[in-house]
């Protein structure tokens, strides 16, 4: 099964685009596709963390990069996440760049993010995007896990100062050729958001301050994220339900 | 320590004969050669993986910090 998280997507670009976007067509094409309206906060940290954990942010506690002015790191979530859980049974599983920690998280994979996966300028975010791209070929090649598990984290970061731009929709279409080269070495496949992004006037959830030292926010997080499957039997509903489709197909009813 | 001096250590038999058996043949001349080469390997790797840990922790800390800011993520 290979996992495709990518923060910050929306279908409110991905659908008017899809003549430019032919591999998300072929996806949608193949598999089926629907919007996960979200139960919680369309926040990267806590949604990541509850859709490889199973857990609610209540359960498993985990809001904020930094907390009391540290960044919070993998340890100090006390959840065991579905690669932990599969690796103990005996499933090959490999995980490259969740973020909910910075930098983002690995599993099995020896990896450097640029900017330590917070890329801001469009050349430090190209570069990081490639850089994923390159690695995740090279595992989904040679390595051949049973699961694994890539998020990009490209179209958030562009789209909180390039909400509206066109440089938004260049982005897209580089993600695009990104799942083109991923999606021909697996089946089985999920491609999800842990948000979607819109308008910073027209989010119906404030989630950024409007101005930050760098410049304008253009755009907040929206709760309605993306979600394709392909040849996935499991019902996908809520982040969460990504630990559950994982969990039910490599370890039954355990 | 001064360099060429040594100590010894016990290890479980067992574990010994195991060794012996293991470097017959190759260019490690006795057991204590080849646990001193593992030792060694074991160290450098875990010392290794302590380096990247605190790498992150004081300045890289304080970059991450200005960029999550920059993008409106923290205060
Ligand atoms: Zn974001």
């Amino acid at each position: 099964m290979l996992v495709i998280g990518i923060d910050g997507a929306t279908w409110d670009i991905i659908e008017p685009n899809l003549d430019k976007l032919e591999n998300f067509r072929k996806l949608i094409q193949e598999g089926k596709k629907s919007t996960i309206n979200l139960s919680q906060k369309p926040w990267s940290p806590s949604v990541w963390c509850s859709m490889f954990s199973g857990k609610s942010p209540e359960e498993h506690g985990h809001r904020d990069f930094v907390r009391n002015g540290e960044v919070v790191r993998r340890e100090d979530i006390k959840v065991d996440f579905i690669w932990d859980i599969l690796q103990e049974k005996g499933v090959s599983v490999r995980v490259l760049g969740v973020p909910f920690v910075i930098p983002p998280y690995n599993f099995n994979v020896d990896f450097e993010f640029v900017a330590n996966g917070v890329p801001v300028e469009i050349g430090e975010i190209e570069k990081d995007l490639e850089n994923i791209t390159e690695k995740a070929e090279e595992i989904l090649s040679k390595e051949k896990p049973e699961v694994f598990i890539v998020v990009y984290t490209t179209l958030d970061r562009v789209c909180h100062l390039h909400w509206g731009e066109p440089v938004v929709l260049d982005m897209y279409r580089k993600l695009d050729e990104a799942l083109g080269r991923l999606i021909k070495h697996d089946k089985e496949v999920i491609v999800i958001s842990d948000h979607g992004f819109c308008d910073y006037d027209k989010a119906p959830v404030r989630t950024l301050p409007r101005k930050t030292p760098r410049g304008e926010i253009k755009g907040d997080h929206h709760p309605d994220a993306v979600l394709i499957t392909r040849n996935v039997q499991y019902q996908i509903k809520q982040p969460e339900d990504v630990f559950f489709a994982l969990k039910e197909k490599y370890m039954g009813g355990e | 320590m001064s360099k060429g001096s040594y100590t010894t250590v016990s290890i479980p038999v067992q574990l010994a004969e195991k060794i012996e058996k293991r470097i017959e043949g190759t260019g490690f001349n006795s057991v204590s050669s080849y646990v001193t080469y593992v030792l060694r390997q074991v160290l450098s790797s875990l010392e290794e993986k302590e380096k990247k840990k605190e790498a992150f922790s004081k300045e890289d800390e304080e970059k991450v910090k200005k960029r999550l800011r920059a993008l409106g993520y923290i205060d």
